[in-house]
């Protein structure tokens, strides 16, 4: 080892405990007083360290900090978990709510549609047929057309269903006559089945309202209101003559009957 | 949960002096080094999840508080009081005598780069392998940064000796 070697390694570290260090330190004096200086400045350097002690409640202060910190953590956690719970209920009430207004909704409706065939039970007597142009005609008067064909119809007429109004059908089937509702801004967000102690039937939604299909009991009616309503080319609910939105009836309000 | 707080307790009696050292040895001011010192445990109490082997609890709150200083640094620049005086509220155990004030000044003179790893290894204790990770640099880029830190302060310290005969004569 060499003296340039040596005294590079003494500064990375003046206590190294390396045999070849002790070796040149021993061998050269010029080195041995140089590694005695720096070992002298080492010392004072960690004294001058040493001597430095903390506020003696700097420890204590930074336990109590912590504790703190603890429970403020703690409390913190106790209100989100409070303030979790308070919406999960308000938000479960919302929902349920919203739920059973749209289930009542539903059943009106389908209420509406057993009402409206009981109260206009005379057109079920209809022996038919109406002619196309008739068929034409009422749904004309909502900017809609029949496009394909639906089979013998013995009563076409313009309703009004609740708060606007409707197309009116009555087909013949095999166990009775069937009831058609083309109601334009229905829309109840699913299949609602409809049922009296004489009556069966279901409300179809679609783009643009829902159509209700409604027979006697045992008549097979799977799928007849997604036909009837393929059959139809309605426009959207806001363009429609007799579709305006809820509340704000457009086109005629009266039966046109 | 109030083992782990019986265990945390205990680290901030035993560490806190020399974590005190060492804040003082970046910061130069007490104030600051005693708010960096309570700083470093309480965002180690926070993220103790991340401490997955006590026996580095140690070096992880060395990194810690550099990065606490460097943050504070960024954010104000503390200290604009001269950082060789004496700190305005005294010390316990800070040797006022004129070697330690020259030994303070050449300290402070050197550059953080050659400073930090000083401290790590004079304070901490820590080995070249230990101070490059915690710096994020090769041990031999820290053997060099020790050897040019003593070398530059043994210089200033020879040149301030140097200062005072010609002084006096």
């Amino acid at each position: 080892m060499n003296c340039l070697e040596f005294r590079r390694l003494l500064l990375q570290d003046p206590f190294a405990n390396d045999p070849a260090m002790q070796k040149h330190e021993q061998e050269c004096r010029q080195c041995n007083q140089y590694a005695q200086e720096q070992r002298a400045h080492e010392r004072q350097l960690r004294d001058m360290f040493n001597e430095i002690t903390p506020p003696p409640e700097l420890a204590e202060n930074i336990q109590l900090a912590v504790r703190l910190d603890r429970r403020v953590q703690s409390r913190r956690q106790v209100w989100f978990a409070a303030a979790a719970s308070v919406l999960l209920i308000v938000g479960a009430t919302i929902t349920s709510l919203v739920n059973e207004r749209w289930e009542r909704g539903n059943m009106a409706l389908a209420q509406s549609v057993l009402n409206h065939i009981d109260d206009e039970a005379h057109h079920l007597r209809e022996a038919g047929p109406v002619s196309r142009s008739r068929v034409n005609f009422v749904f004309a008067r909502f900017g809609a057309a029949l496009t394909e064909d639906i089979g013998q119809i013995n009563f076409a007429a313009e309703c009004l269903m609740r708060k606007r109004n409707g197309v009116h059908l009555v087909l013949p089937g095999k166990n009775g006559p069937i009831t058609a509702f083309f109601m334009p801004g229905e829309t109840p967000g699913k299949v609602i089945p409809v049922k009296s102690e004489r009556f069966q039937g279901r409300i179809a939604p679609t783009a643009w309202g829902s159509v209700a299909v409604v027979g006697e009991h045992g008549e097979n009616l799977e799928g007849m209101a997604e036909r009837l309503a393929n059959a139809v080319h309605w426009p959207q609910a806001e363009q429609s003559v007799g579709g305006g939105k809820l509340g704000a009836p457009a086109g005629p309000t009266v039966a046109q009957k | 949960m109030g083992q782990l707080h019986d265990q945390f307790d205990s680290l901030v009696k035993a560490l806190t002096p020399e974590l005190y050292r060492y804040a003082m040895g970046l910061c130069h001011n007490p104030d600051t080094a005693d708010d960096l010192v309570q700083e470093t445990f309480l965002r180690a109490w926070r993220s103790q999840n991340t401490l997955r082997d006590v026996k580095t609890a140690r070096a992880w709150l060395y990194t810690i508080l550099r990065n606490e200083n460097a943050r504070l640094y960024e954010r104000q620049r503390p200290d604009v009081r001269d950082p060789h005086a004496l700190p305005a509220v005294a010390v316990h155990g800070y040797d006022t005598s004129t070697e330690a004030f020259t030994l303070r000044r050449a300290l402070n003179d050197l550059d953080l780069q050659y400073r930090e790893p000083l401290l790590l290894q004079t304070i901490g204790g820590f080995s070249c392998q230990e101070i490059g990770q915690m710096l994020g640099l090769k041990s031999n880029t820290v053997l060099t940064r020790l050897f040019r830190a003593r070398k530059m302060l043994r210089d200033m310290l020879e040149n301030a000796q140097s200062s005072e005969l010609e002084k006096l004569s």
